[in-house]
Formats: C-alpha cells, structure tokens, sequence
C-alpha cells in the first residue's frame, strides 16, 4: 500500500523533499556556514584552473565563449517559448502540444548544456567578482530550479499521457511558471554583466 | 569621405540632450541593452527552429510551412523590438559605436541576413509545397537556412565584441584597421 503509492507519487515526494532541504539549510544557517568555504573553489577557477587563464588571457576567446553562451540561451529560450506558448493556446494552435513538447525537448538539453558548459567557462574568469554579487546566486538557483522543474516535473507530466487528459489550469500553470523561471535565469544572467 | 560624414552625424547625435539622457540615467541604457539581449530568445531563438527545421533537426514531423507561418509574427516582435533597443543603444553612444570596427563589421552581417532572408523566402513561396511535410527540405532551403544560421551566429559574436577594446581607434596604428573603423581623427593625425 505504502509501496504504490510512493511509487505513485515519486516525483512529487522528490520535490517535496527537495523544498524541505532547502527550508532547512536556510532554517539552520548552514548556507551562512558553507558560503566562506567556497570563497577558495572561486579563486583557484579564476587563478589555476585552465578554464581561469584562458578567460584571463585571452580576451577575444572569453568573448567569443560569451557568444556561444547568449546563443545557446536564446535557443533554450526560443525553444521554451515556443512550447509554453502553444500550451497556452497562443501559437501553434493547429499543431498537437505533444508533438511540440517532445519535438524540442532534444533541442532544449543541447541548448542548456551548452548554456552550462559555456556559462562554467565564463564564471571561471571572473570567479572571484562572481562570487560577491548577489544576482549570480540568484541566477544559480534559478537555473537549478529551472532545470529541475523542467527535467522532473513538466516533461515527466507532459508526456506521460495525452494532454486531454491533463487538467487544462495545470497545463496553463505548467506553461506560466516555465515562462516566468526562464525569464528569471535569463534576466539574472544579464544583469550580472550590470553589477 | 563617407567616414567624415558618419562622424559628423554621429557628433551632431551625441549633442542631443536625449542622446546624453540615456547615458547618464542610472538604468536607461542597462535596461535598454538587457531588452535588447533578452529579446534575442523571441526573435533568433524562432528564427533557430525554422532554421533547423528546413535542416531536418528538429520536429520532423511537424510541416515546415507550418512552423515557418506559426512563428513568423513572434519571430517579426523580436527582432522590431530588438533593431528598435538597438537603434536607441547607438543613438545613446553614437561616436563610440560608429567607430567601432565590430559594429561596422555587424551591421554588413545583418545587411547580407536580410537579404539572404528576402531570397529565402522568395525560394520557399517559389516552392511547391511537395516536400513540405518531408523530414528535411530541399537543397536551396537548407543551404539558406544554413547561411541563415551562420550570419546571426556572426551577428551575435560581434555584438558581444562591441563593449571589447581591442581594436578601438585609441588602440591601434594598424591604418587598415583605422580607416574600416572610420577613425578619422587618428588617420588625419598620421
């Protein structure tokens, strides 16, 4: 009994207890307690690490490494756009949402694992400014909670039954939350570049 | 000739008292550059997927025309928006943007996007539709859908050099260099 329905409800307990770990770091001050022990990790990424010197020496690769990075974001963006809106009901209207969802999702992890692996190398050479703005966190943890959302909750929903099926307010609420918690990462990441 | 003439233009904007305005504002021009990077999802990141659809690499199964006509008007939103924060980013630091050889070098990538733009969709009203629901299109689409992909990826890597000094008229001699980038003074100054 207890069995089925943990299996049941797996996703959801997940993220349950995901929210509740994150209550408690705060709760306990442990976030207080870790954030001066990664003051180093920075340093040494902008210092040693070989992804730091390239971006420290090489002006012109740094730059073109930032390009690859709003490109990958402007895919992984276009891509949610576009799904999220036919959800909506805005776009798209004469094609099925499921065959939207599952035809960009492949896009959709190219784009964000670009995005990350362009976005470590950017962080790398300025490591020791990133770490003291505040709005880089925040991006961070919306990137974290993005791809998380994405990855575990709204593509596991979306293509686990058709969409008739689906409540019409979840798939609406789906869509909203998506647009807002890409917008989030996307607008923290340029204003780093302000800060 | 024409270097002289951008510049006296270029002068004559950064005189104005809007132009100044944008500048000096706390969070005018950040808020303006950010609208004018965000909208890059709405319009490039539309612009991507009809791409790679003619290329094959994205819902295959979905017609081409119809992704092409479905996200033709979000596509159109995105760029006005972007080319209208554009026009205001130059007009708020217009001798500096000018004389930018990454600027220049941008604006003729655009122009060819454009262009290449009119000839692919004059190719794709030309078809005939028969291979409209075939995974990849025909070799004309996808050869302007590739060149499609490859200026605005140009386009974006040069907007992202702008801000960058490495070639600005104060810090070159080269007078190739100096006179694509329409540095007058310094060319005079040789």
């Amino acid at each position: 009994m207890l069995g089925s329905l943990f299996s049941q409800y797996a996703r959801t307990l997940l993220v349950a207890a995901a929210l509740l770990f994150i209550v408690l770091v705060e709760a306990l001050g442990m976030r207080e307690a870790v954030y001066p022990s990664l003051l180093p990790f920075f340093t040494w990424m902008r210092e040693s690490s070989w992804l730091g010197v390239i971006g420290t020496t090489y002006g012109s690769i740094y730059a073109t490494v930032e390009a690859v990075h709003l490109l990958s974001m402007a895919v992984l963006g276009g891509t949610v756009l576009a799904t999220d809106l036919r959800l909506l009901g805005v776009i798209f209207k004469d094609v099925p949402s499921e065959t939207l969802v599952t035809g960009t999702y492949k896009c959709f992890k190219i784009a964000l694992l670009m995005a990350i692996l362009t976005g470590i190398f950017c962080a790398a050479g300025v490591g020791d400014k990133v770490y003291y703005m505040q709005v880089f966190w925040v991006k961070m943890l919306a990137l974290l909670a993005a791809s998380c959302f994405m990855l575990f909750i709204k593509q596991p929903l979306l293509t686990s039954r058709p969409h008739i099926e689906i409540n019409p307010w979840s798939i609406r609420l789906l869509a909203i939350t998506s647009i807002l918690i890409w917008f989030t990462v996307a607008a923290a990441g340029r204003w780093i570049g302000f800060s | 000739m024409i270097n002289e003439l951008l510049l006296q233009f270029a002068q004559w904007m950064e005189a104005q008292e809007y132009s100044q305005m944008l500048v000096a504002g706390y969070y005018s021009y950040s808020w303006l550059e950010a609208t004018h990077v965000l909208t890059l999802m709405v319009s490039i990141g539309s612009l991507f997927i009809i791409d790679l659809r003619m290329l094959g690499l994205i819902m295959p199964d979905v017609s081409a025309s119809t992704i092409a006509a479905r996200l033709h008007k979000p596509m159109i939103i995105g760029f006005a928006i972007m080319f209208a924060t554009g026009a205001l980013l130059v007009y708020a630091k217009p001798v500096e943007t000018i004389q930018s050889l990454w600027f220049r070098i941008k604006m003729f990538l655009l122009l060819l996007a454009f262009i290449n733009a009119l000839i692919f969709n004059a190719r794709l009203k030309a078809a005939d539709g028969s291979w409209d629901m075939d995974p990849v299109a025909p070799k004309a689409i996808r050869i302007g859908a590739m060149i499609s992909l490859t200026l605005w990826c140009g386009v974006v890597t040069l907007g992202r050099y702008i801000p960058y000094d490495w070639v600005d008229c104060t810090n070159t001699n080269n007078t190739t260099i100096l006179w694509a980038a329409g540095c007058v003074e310094q060319l005079n100054a040789l």
